[in-house]
């Protein structure tokens, strides 16, 4: 495969950043291998993100082209596009790399990951999509490891999608042991650049953009939002992203109804890999917390939970409703001890402060929703306050209960939901996590 | 409509003012809106920089033959996280819209402005490149009446230090068009004040008797 080939294939590229040079490119377009298109087509939908709502495409006097243009919101942060922005594809077909392959991964499944893994190959086989349902801590990673492993034998150009660049980052060094002689390329906002056709990509869903009618087979990781609600624009990239037809297997521990109707074939695992029962969340009241913590207060219940876990010396999360309650409550948990911290969405030094949690030079940290998932440290207690707060849903407290014993060593913890008053949603995420537990011992 | 900056729905709140003094839309949420720091009038005189009655910069220049040139100046905001944010979306990112975010404030001020609002344009070739003016394009949303008087010349300040901005030759010639007597040059950011005095400079030289100035961020 030529170089460009190798880049361009499955990519939507601007023209303006093409890394080959003009000469290549139009030798491409004379072959009838490579296409120039508009940015913005004529009906004011963008070519790399397909937004076509009149507030997300915005009409301004152009001097670059001198005359009114459009140019697209949505996927601004990945370098404008507009009516005069020339976009670059790749039309021709590739041919597949069809072969045996290395297999790294050495590891062992249990009986429910087992079977699970081969009824995601079939489905794969089949062409059809499937939804992979399994509790927080299931071993999920591992089970697509051998679906994964069959259509690279097969040439399948495959996708792992993700929300967050954390899981990504996290997945990749995974993948490359497992996958030794693959070409596998790591994209989220800003990643280096990587040459060559990658067979495996693993990708930020919003990077998705970039692609069109790339892959055999997708893999969409934490689809729990899915179809995301709040922004339509990450399901059409999936959605684009696919060659027709293709299979897409969700991956999600809370998929919305939406996505269990919609996905007719499911794997369902409701029992964690090392076999515990995951932790049920216990309710305790802590009255008017809002208030208490606005007149500097921590509640004396809080206080006292936080307490116990300093003197286990058990490393804690405090998930708060609001930015505004962490500012006011970082102060107050500071004075009952210097080494808990707190972080939000816009703090630069997130990663370094879970990392702190993790290697024990912080004993807690209080956070907004942001660190709901995705987060493994051994012997973590977690504690909700205000999980009648209306950001808490059913979803959110399921993953929020999901962090708590993870490891093999200690599968237990504390869960607590203070609360104001019960909600709905939090008897909603404590039944269902209830149900999973009894499912699994039958 | 959401905020154009976190695209949270915004909830509109309806007012007099709003449906009889034609206000200008709000485009923010009250959380990003918060984020902006306005300056107050009480630091320096020509650029508003918070402490002094003349900074550093400023006094720089009115002790190295630029003396007088100016009459007074003001910059509304500082160069704050939020601003950064702003005008990196705003400037490099060209999200032309974000024009609109301080659109109310500029019209505020400049709709009873009596001296003709000069912008300070961007090189030819720049201003290709970029696809707008982005100086322009804030008076353009504030529906602020100006005229160009100035042509920029090769060089920009955009990656040059402080002793090489400082230090610069003419950045500025006149156009062409009759240069009025009363002048008020706006720019987007005031960083050491080169710009606006070789601005100043080129239209004292055409004949301006009072040049004010007015920019968005003083950084």
């Amino acid at each position: 495969m030529r170089p460009m080939e190798a880049f361009l294939t499955g990519r939507v590229w601007i023209r303006q950043a093409f890394p080959f040079s003009e000469q290549e490119l139009q030798e491409a377009i004379q072959q009838n291998k490579a296409q120039v298109i508009a940015g913005i087509t004529d009906a004011g939908e963008c070519r790399r993100c397909l937004e076509r709502s009149q507030a997300s495409i915005i009409a301004y006097y152009c001097a670059t082209c001198n005359k009114v243009c459009r140019y697209c919101r949505t996927c601004i942060k990945m370098g404008r596009i507009s009516s005069c922005t020339e976009l670059v594809v790749w039309t021709a077909p590739t041919a597949k790399q069809i072969g045996p392959r290395v297999f790294g991964w050495q590891g062992s499944l249990t009986f429910l990951q087992e079977k699970a893994s081969q009824a995601i190959s079939a489905s794969i086989e089949r062409g059809s999509d499937h939804l992979l349902y399994a509790v927080c801590g299931a071993g999920k990673t591992e089970i697509l490891f051998a679906p994964i492993y069959e259509a690279l034998q097969k040439g399948l150009r495959i996708c792992v999608a993700a929300p967050r660049t954390d899981v990504i980052l996290e997945l990749a060094p995974r993948f490359h042991q497992a996958f030794p002689d693959a070409t596998i390329h790591t994209l989220y906002g800003n990643s280096p650049e990587q040459n060559g056709y990658g067979e495996i990509i693993l990708t930020t869903t919003h990077q998705l953009y970039r692609f069109h009618e790339a892959f055999d087979v997708l893999f969409v990781d934490e689809a729990d939002a899915f179809p995301y609600s709040l922004d339509p624009s990450l399901e059409r990239a999936v959605k684009k992203a696919r060659k027709r037809n293709a299979p897409i297997i969700y991956i999600s521990a809370t998929p919305s109804k939406t996505l269990q109707k919609n996905v007719s074939e499911h794997s369902t695992i409701f029992r964690r890999y090392h076999g515990a029962p995951l932790p049920v969340p216990s309710y305790r009241a802590l009255w008017n917390y809002e208030r208490k913590i606005h007149r500097k207060k921590i509640p004396v219940p809080l206080k006292k939970w936080i307490e116990d876990k300093l003197q286990k010396k058990q490393p804690f999360l405090l998930f708060f409703p609001s930015v505004e309650l962490i500012d006011q409550a970082a102060p107050l948990l500071k004075a009952i001890d210097s080494r808990i911290e707190a972080v939000h969405s816009k703090d630069p030094d997130r990663k370094e402060k879970v990392l702190r949690l993790r290697n024990g030079a912080l004993l807690g940290l209080a956070t907004s929703t942001i660190l709901e998932r995705g987060i493994t440290i051994a012997n973590l207690q977690v504690a909700v306050i205000g999980a009648d707060h209306r950001v808490f849903d059913a979803a959110a407290l399921i993953q929020i209960a999901g962090r708590v014993g993870r490891s093999a060593a200690d599968p237990t913890g504390d869960v607590l939901f203070f609360h104001d008053g019960i909600a709905h949603q939090m008897d909603q995420a404590r039944q269902t996590i209830l149900s999973y537990n009894k499912e699994a011992i039958t | 409509m959401n905020c154009y900056l976190c695209d949270q729905q915004l909830r509109f709140v309806p007012s007099w003012r709003g449906i009889f003094l034609q206000e200008l839309p709000e485009v923010l949420c009250r959380e990003c809106r918060s984020g902006f720091l306005k300056l107050n009038t009480s630091g320096c005189r020509l650029c508003s920089k918070p402490g002094d009655a003349l900074c550093r910069d400023c006094l720089y220049w009115e002790a190295h033959g630029y003396q007088d040139l100016i009459e007074s100046g003001i910059s509304l905001y500082s160069y704050n996280e939020a601003m950064k944010n702003w005008f990196h979306q705003y400037k490099f990112l060209k999200d032309v819209v974000l024009a609109e975010v301080f659109a109310s404030d500029l019209k505020e001020i400049l709709v009873k402005e009596r001296a003709t609002v000069v912008p300070i344009p961007l090189h030819p070739g720049k201003l290709h490149e970029r696809s707008f003016s982005q100086v322009d394009q804030l008076l353009v949303a504030a529906g602020v009446r100006y005229s160009h008087l100035l042509e920029k010349c090769g060089e920009t300040l955009g990656e040059k230090n402080r002793q090489e901005r400082i230090a610069s030759t003419d950045l500025f010639h006149l156009n062409g068009e009759a240069v009025p007597k009363q002048v008020l040059l706006v720019d987007d950011l005031y960083t050491t004040g080169t710009t606006m005095r070789h601005a100043a400079k080129a239209l004292t030289q055409g004949g301006a008797k009072d040049i004010r100035m007015l920019t968005l961020i003083r950084a």
